[in-house]
């Protein structure tokens, strides 16, 4: 339980409530979907899907807490994960049994359930996103996601979300506003041209799927009302009465002031989580969207800032009770199941002003108070932002749940003006699930989170002449054997010849899934809140967006650095390793006494990405630019029907997904043993950047940033000695600017380490040889300290959350 | 010779800094906690957790290096000529601290965190060992960074020539200055050196309005008294032109060097001192018009 000098009794029990739920399963939404599905057979997919929408939302069972003051729900209770039969669901009868002993995110699932989810799977047979999406590739792309080189089941699993709506018009326009806008645009509709019947259909499903919206928001309405009557204490009854008189208002009408505002903002964000099961939904800039509600509330002494931010808390919880479960294949690239909800405050305002207000501070505090895994906190850094702000943004990272993270406006704002976008949009980018960014309500899907991609399985086949030993397969024939070279740039021009083709690979697939989304799970909901799908008549993936700029991720960046700097310094110009010895070596996975040594050779002789050292740094860029330059040849499958952009770029937000990708990958030139992770984002490998976080800075900012618009994801682990004092937390600040202003870094979060990476560090020195302590006049490095030295900054260190 | 560069260092000098520290210092305190900065000339250093026995050290140098049970069997009087050993040991278990640098190499690794210092008065701290005892070329590199504009101070126990001390004059140099004893018996008991020579030198730098922050390692059975301390302070105070002093508590980081190194740790058995044990220190120094700090 949290403290109750931090949050109300009500917060901190409903905070517990959501907590201590074990997740379960809830059928409801598959029930409804399959039968509208079933009922409607001859209906265009579009029609079919906002009828089978309509049908959960009046359907579904809501309920209204006791104490809670922003309602709606997902499913049948707290964090049940509903189910989305139509983008896959064979694996859920597969996986059934074994739910409730995954190692990460388990859910329990009741038997009466189990035998509804076979039957609803036996219906689907066939029909499914995942299916359909297959048939369509060519066998060697299916072959090549089999074989794990490039990964994109998720995008076939799940719809696509990665994406914030125009939370500035919802809230400007309210429910009815929109309902005009289709219907104005529906009129027009010439439905003897070739066009028109699909967008006479668009129209239909939209104005369909705002009505069901409407209508769930009244279910919530009657329920408040129905309660308020039952309720016996004069105070909850009064509570509930507002509540229904808030959806009573939100359900036509653009909110009259910040409760009903948030409320909407909630319905939407919940809604669009019951529409497509795609995570990364994200709320945008918060702080200013809202703002003008929290203002005028304030000044008229309608709003006080303890209540405001009890609402803001009880928001936090409901994003929490929000869930998804995915295949377990899936799971393991996203540990911890997150939804990576974000919301981003701080930034500035379309005229180059700090944007940060009164009500960034208290998302700020209600989330460092809430020390919950939702929202992901982002905020945006620029040059001139408030110092107190920055300070405050410190204090909250102190409490050592890796939040709030940063974003660079310094460099996000000129480069998207330099793609096209205009400047006040520009200005108003927010990111989107992790790092990622796009401009709310006029950009299209996955900004990040296409297809990832495997580097260091391509850096090994060009080694082996196209050989992709993992999979025995060679699916585009090289120039040459490893073995058969003279010199480090014959290595070189295999990489650059063997990445082409898997750039290319990595857009086929996302084209083919791309088309198969588009056809079969159209998202109706999400496109009306996006510009300009109303206007042209189009769902964001037949072009409906302003904007389109998408990206997928490449994980194992710093292995790539490494593994080639290893094999320049070390086998061709010290020659201090033959080809034989290294081919031996990683084909062994470093066995026996040499084959140790070797590995030994290769981590403590070469250099190393994250150690600010222009041999491995630049030959990185070089390296990850062959693969950019070539990606960004080809188009989105959106190009010329709308959208400016449509264009690809690099990212690297690949969260967990470095663990999954590091389990399909041999042994490496970097050191780096069989089967365990690849480095994770643009961050160097685990333990591998001894000088401390300015270094890590300069060689990060070293990397083609302005080409890498997917993200620059940076972790760095920070002791809590670090941070500890108030000047500490000044020098903190101060390098922070140094990287952002000077550097133009792109985004940097921060893991305090806890105790239980101390005590790893201590066992398992050689992984943790970045951990550095630092006091006046004295230098080492953690694991270098004698054992008792270690016991006493362990015992120091607090137990983290 | 230089035995580290230590970048984003934060308690040796305002702002972001890169501390160089020099190898060698004329001084063998009990406590140091750098011991491998004592010796002027390179110094081998063995850390037997970290050797896998790949024998590669062994095949380079048999005469005062041999196989052991665990590991390998080091006759530490007998080292010489440790460098040959440079690179050797792939696990780095054994390494060879202290490489000469020539004043450009030393200028490439601080301008990789120029950035870095602009933003908060951060520069240059050069330590050790004792810088102070260098031979002439910290001079020009000293005159290099002064053109640059690059921030320095200096960490020293001014247990040097005052020849050494003033041929840095003049250049804007913070000098953190080591002020271990004021009594002559006991520094040279725990210490190896002449309290005199450190007190006149303090006067002198502090008459030549040089900038001056007083740094007291507190020590446990050295210093760790209020008389003591009062002694020191007030010294400080007698000086005029220096207003601030801080006090560094004793820590015992640095004890498995001794290990590596082959020497003795006297402070094996004592414990670390805290925080909380500065403050009368603390509250006697502001008393008398200083401003005091715990830590760097």
């Amino acid at each position: 339980m949290l403290k109750s000098a931090e949050v109300s009794e009500r917060i901190s029990g409903l905070r517990e409530k959501v907590l201590s739920t074990k997740p379960n399963v809830c059928t409801e939404r598959a029930m409804f979907y399959t039968q509208a599905y079933a009922e409607n057979e001859e209906k265009p997919i579009i029609i079919k899907r906002a009828i089978a929408l309509e049908k959960t939302l009046l359907g579904m069972t809501i309920f209204i807490d006791e104490g809670e003051l922003i309602v709606g729900n997902q499913s049948s209770s707290h964090r049940a994960a509903p189910i989305f039969p139509e983008y896959a669901v064979d694996w859920l009868p597969e996986e059934m049994d074994s739910l409730d002993k995954r190692s990460g995110d388990a859910f329990f699932i009741t038997d009466e359930h189990k035998k509804e989810l076979v039957e609803i799977a036996a219906w689907w047979k066939g029909k499914v996103l995942y299916d359909k999406g297959r048939a369509l590739m060519s066998q060697e792309l299916r072959d090549l996601q089999d074989s794990a080189i490039i990964k994109a089941t998720g995008n076939l699993t799940s719809g696509d979300a990665h994406i914030a709506v125009d939370f500035y018009k919802i809230l400007d326009v309210g429910l009815n506003g929109y309902l005009d806008e289709i219907s104005l645009f529906h009129k027009q509709v010439k439905r003897y041209e070739q066009d028109g019947v699909r967008k006479d259909h668009f129209y239909t499903s939209l104005s369909i799927s705002i009505k069901a919206f409407q209508a769930f928001i009244r279910r919530f309405q009657e329920l408040a009302m129905q309660q308020a009557e039952a309720s016996t204490n004069p105070e909850r009854k009064n509570e509930l009465l507002a509540i229904s008189n808030n959806c009573q208002v939100i359900a036509e009408k653009a909110p009259e002031n910040f409760y009903q505002a948030l409320q909407l903002v909630y319905f939407v964000q919940l809604i669009l989580q019951i529409e497509s099961n795609g995570h990364s939904v994200s709320l945008g800039r918060m702080d200013q969207y809202l703002y003008p509600f929290y203002k005028k509330d304030i000044q008229t002494g309608n709003l006080t800032d303890e209540f405001a931010s009890e609402l803001l808390e009880s928001t936090w919880i409901k994003l929490l009770s929000v869930n998804k479960i995915r295949p377990w294949s899936h799971t393991r690239f996203s540990a911890g199941g997150p939804l990576y909800q974000n919301v981003t405050i701080g930034g500035q305002t379309t005229e180059g002003l700090d944007a940060v207000n009164e009500l960034s501070f208290l998302i700020l505090h209600s989330v460092g108070k809430m020390k919950l895994t939702q929202p992901n906190l982002s905020v945006r850094f620029h040059k001139n932002i408030s110092e107190t702000f920055i300070n405050e943004c410190i204090r909250v990272i102190e409490k050592g749940f890796g939040m709030p993270a940063f974003n660079n406006d310094e460099i996000v704002i000129p480069e998207l003006i330099k793609l096209g976008v205009e400047k006040d949009d520009a200005y108003n980018y927010s990111a989107i699930g992790c790092i990622e960014i796009a401009v709310p309500g006029k950009w299209g899907y996955r900004c990040t989170g296409m297809s990832f991609l495997n580097l260091m399985r391509v850096m090994l086949a060009s080694m082996y002449d196209g050989l992709d030993k993992y999979s025995g397969k060679i699916f585009y024939k090289g120039i040459g054997n490893f073995a058969d070279f003279n010199s480090f740039d014959e290595l070189y021009k295999a990489w650059q010849h063997q990445i082409k083709f898997y750039a290319q690979k990595t857009v086929e697939i996302d084209t083919a899934v791309d088309t198969a989304i588009e056809e079969y799970v159209p998202d109706i909901l999400c496109s009306a809140f996006v510009d300009s799908c109303i206007s042209r008549g189009k769902t964001i993936k037949e072009g409906g967006s302003k904007y389109d700029f998408v990206s997928g991720l490449q994980v194992g960046i710093a292995n790539l650095g490494n593994s080639l700097a290893a094999i320049k310094k070390l086998v061709f110009e010290e020659k201090k390793i033959t080809k034989h010895e290294l081919l031996q070596a990683i084909e062994s996975d470093f066995e026996g006494k040499e084959g140790e040594k070797i590995r030994y050779m290769l981590l403590n002789f070469a250099p190393k990405y994250g150690n600010d050292d222009d041999y491995v740094d630049l030959l990185l860029r070089d390296a990850y630019l062959d693969f950019i330059v070539e990606l960004e040849k080809y188009h989105t499958t959106r190009y010329n029907r709308g959208p400016i952009g449509c264009r690809y770029y690099a990212g690297t937000s690949s969260i967990s997904a470095n663990v999954p990708n590091g389990s399909v990958v041999p042994a490496t030139p970097d050191g780096r043993k069989a089967f365990t992770p690849v480095a994770e984002g643009s961050s160097p490998s685990s333990g591998s950047d001894v000088l401390g976080p300015t270094a890590v800075f300069k060689s990060v900012s070293k990397l083609p940033t302005e080409k890498i618009m997917g993200g620059v994801l940076l972790n760095q682990k920070l002791t809590p000695a670090t941070i500890k004092t108030d000047e500490d937390k000044e020098k903190l600040v101060s390098i922070l600017r140094t990287f952002f202003t000077d550097l133009k870094g792109w985004h940097v979060q921060y893991n305090i380490v806890s105790r239980e990476t101390l005590l790893a560090a201590k066992k398992d020195p050689e992984k943790y040889r970045d951990l550095i302590v630092r006091v006046a006049g004295y230098c080492a490095f953690f694991t270098n300290l004698s054992p008792d030295t270690q016991d006493d900054i362990i015992a120091r260190t607090e137990q983290t959350l | 010779m230089i035995f580290n560069f230590q970048r984003f260092s934060t308690h040796d000098g305002p702002g972001i800094r890169t501390v160089i520290f020099y190898k060698g210092c004329p001084l063998h305190c009990d406590w140091c906690s750098n011991p491998e900065s004592q010796a002027f000339g390179p110094s081998l250093m063995y850390d037997r957790k970290l050797c896998k026995s790949f024998g590669d050290c062994l095949k380079q140098e048999s005469n005062y290096l041999s196989a052991g049970e665990n590991g390998i069997l080091i006759d530490w009087a007998s080292v010489t000529k440790p460098e040959k050993l440079k690179d050797i040991c792939a696990s780095r278990a054994l390494t060879v601290s202290g490489e000469e640098k020539s004043i450009g190499e030393i200028l490439v690794e601080i301008e990789k965190d120029r950035s870095f210092f602009e933003q908060g008065d951060g520069g240059v701290t050069f330590s050790g060992g004792e810088p102070l005892s260098q031979g002439p070329e910290l001079e020009s590199l000293l005159e290099e960074l002064y053109k640059l504009k690059i921030d320095v101070a200096i960490e020293t126990s001014l247990y040097v020539s005052w020849e050494n001390i003033e041929r840095c004059l003049g250049r804007n140099i913070n000098f953190l200055v080591d002020l271990k004893h004021t009594d002559s018996d006991k520094f040279e008991r725990f210490t190896g050196g002449n309290a005199a020579l450190v007190l006149s030198n303090i006067k002198k730098l502090a008459a030549s309005r040089e900038n001056i922050i007083i740094r007291v390692p507190v020590i446990p059975e050295f210093n760790h008294t209020f008389q003591e301390i009062k002694e020191i302070v007030d010294f400080t105070v007698s000086l005029k032109a220096v207003r601030e002093i801080h006090f560094l508590p004793f820590h015992k980081l640095g004890s498995a060097k001794y290990e590596m190194l082959g020497m003795d740790y006297k402070y094996s058995g004592i414990r670390n001192l805290d925080v909380a044990e500065m403050a009368e220190y603390v509250v006697y120094a502001e008393s008398v018009g200083l401003i005091a700090k715990i830590g760097g």
